[in-house]
């Protein structure tokens, strides 16, 4: 099996020799709760014990299953985000192999607020800021995308500049064939975004690529930090946009679709006011191109359960969500439906 | 002794034992979200849901016969194509010379296959998770990312 920090003694061992490392002295670690169900990674909440405080934070332990960013790599920009105003956590410790476990692991800074989305959507209702929510979001995204594309960190991937699109549409083909089973509803959807490609943006630039509902912390009713960056890279700034209005992180507020939370209205005018540029035409494609990315996603996820390498009831589920990312997609590219562009 | 099917009525048990699998499978979902999620928490608690909720799926499958009425409608829109080695391809050999067809391309037959595959999806996604078939889903299922 793969995926696993053994005990949680080990793991409370290994974060601690990974903080001294760091140049804490005399850590011990305690891991308090879980606070992530995620299936790619398992997030812990932890507290340090040094020589005259307690430090609450949080450790992440990535599954290894699906293949991401590596976590010094993911640090690194974390770093530069915070340079940008980004609300990020502080990285205190981070390796891309823990010893035993060789799992990629970092240590970052507990911040207030929630991620749960339901929890969070409901806190959000409650408090009716999902407005300047999405304007928060539309800022924070403004800020990382004026990062200079040629200070990311060396280990982040580069979409092909010359033809990103269809570099991406690559991509989601080699997710395809690594299937174990065919999935020929998103294979019509890639061959449909080669073939109609968006405008090209005016530069690349570093996007966070999971930037949704679930990795968002929200304190008050508003966007505290930006968690989970391990699938960042350097592409089209549009592409986290439209990730962040995919139906499937709604959760059920489908009349919402900047995350189940606010309206695109508001997302946009204040990425545009943060110097960001809008393209109608890019966020319908980057929509349709993300819903085939997590449909192949989930199909992985179900095979990695399925070969054996995870016993996650969660990962088994996985691949019985792949239909709503199919509909999604197919709502998306399917002329009967253009006539509702956030048709989804 | 057992009887002969059909003979003595009620008798022969080893098929269609009751209760039949629907009805299990959404017994088993009510327990475990009536006393298994309540008891536990964090991520057991969690795992708890999403079995709850893999069983409300299993038991729509269960009631839909599991058939896949789409596939002769594929078998069709591949013509030639849908023959395997033996003959008539089976539900699998279809599903992979269709990938097949779409990975080159040809919009042609992408536009002819459209409307099937939505069919299909659809008919997945009944089983999977009704609610997102219409607007405004107010989904309750787990997350399960």
């Amino acid at each position: 099996m793969t995926g696993s920090a053994g005990s949680s003694s080990t793991t409370e061992s290994a974060l601690a020799d990974l903080l001294r490392s760091a140049g804490w002295a005399q850590p011990a670690v305690t891991i308090t709760g879980a606070a992530s169900v995620g299936a790619q990674r398992s997030t812990l909440f932890i507290e340090i014990t040094g020589a005259d405080q307690t430090t609450a934070a949080v450790a992440q332990l990535s599954s290894g299953i699906v293949a991401s960013t590596p976590a010094t790599t993911e640090a690194a920009l974390i770093s530069l985000a915070a340079e940008a105003a980004v609300p990020v956590p502080r990285v205190l410790a981070v390796t891309d192999s823990l010893p035993d476990s060789g799992q990629p692991a970092q240590v970052l800074s507990r911040e207030p607020g929630l991620s749960i989305p339901r929890r969070l959507l409901r806190s959000v209702a409650e408090l009716g800021t999902g407005e300047a929510l999405a304007r928060d979001c539309g800022a924070a995204l403004a800020g990382l995308h004026g990062l200079d594309a040629d200070a990311a960190p060396a280990g982040l991937e580069r979409l092909d500049p010359i033809d990103p699109f269809g570099a991406y549409c690559d991509g989601l083909t080699d997710r395809l064939d690594q299937l174990p089973h065919p999935h020929p509803a998103v294979r019509l959807g890639v061959e449909w975004l080669r073939r109609n490609p968006p405008s090209p943006p005016p530069r690349l630039c570093m996007v966070h690529a999971d930037f949704r509902t679930g990795n968002l912390l929200v304190d008050d009713g508003r966007l505290s930090a930006v968690l989970d960056w391990e699938l960042a890279h350097v592409g089209d700034p549009m592409e986290d946009l439209a990730y962040l209005c995919l139906r499937t992180w709604r959760f059920g507020n489908d009349d919402l679709p900047v995350g189940g939370f606010g309206s695109i209205d508001a997302l946009r005018s204040a990425y545009e006011q943060s110097g960001g540029t809008w393209r109608d035409d890019a966020f319908r494609w980057w929509m349709a191109a993300r819903s085939a990315w997590w449909a192949c996603g989930l199909a992985a996820q179900a095979a990695a359960f399925s070969a054996g390498l995870s016993d996650s009831i969660v990962l088994a589920a996985s691949g019985r969500r792949v239909p709503e990312l199919e509909y999604d997609l197919l709502n998306l590219i399917d002329p009967a439906t253009e006539e509702h562009p956030d048709g989804l | 002794m057992l009887d002969r099917p059909g003979t003595s009525a009620g008798t022969f048990r080893t098929v269609g034992d009751r209760p039949d699998a629907q009805e299990l499978l959404n017994a088993m979902a009510a327990t475990v979200s009536d006393q298994i999620v309540p008891a536990t928490t964090g991520g057991a608690q969690h795992a708890a849901r999403v079995v709850a909720n893999l069983c409300r799926i299993l038991a729509r499958e269960a009631a839909s016969g599991g058939g896949a009425p789409s596939v002769d409608e594929l078998r069709e829109l591949l013509g030639d194509d849908a023959n395997g080695p033996g003959g008539v391809a089976s539900s699998d050999e279809v599903l992979v010379a269709l990938d097949a067809r779409l990975a080159h391309g040809d919009p042609e037959f992408a536009r002819a296959a459209l409307p099937v595959l939505r069919r299909d999806v659809e008919r997945r996604l009944a089983i999977a998770k009704p609610s997102y078939l219409h607007e405004d889903a107010s989904a309750t299922e787990p997350e399960t990312t």
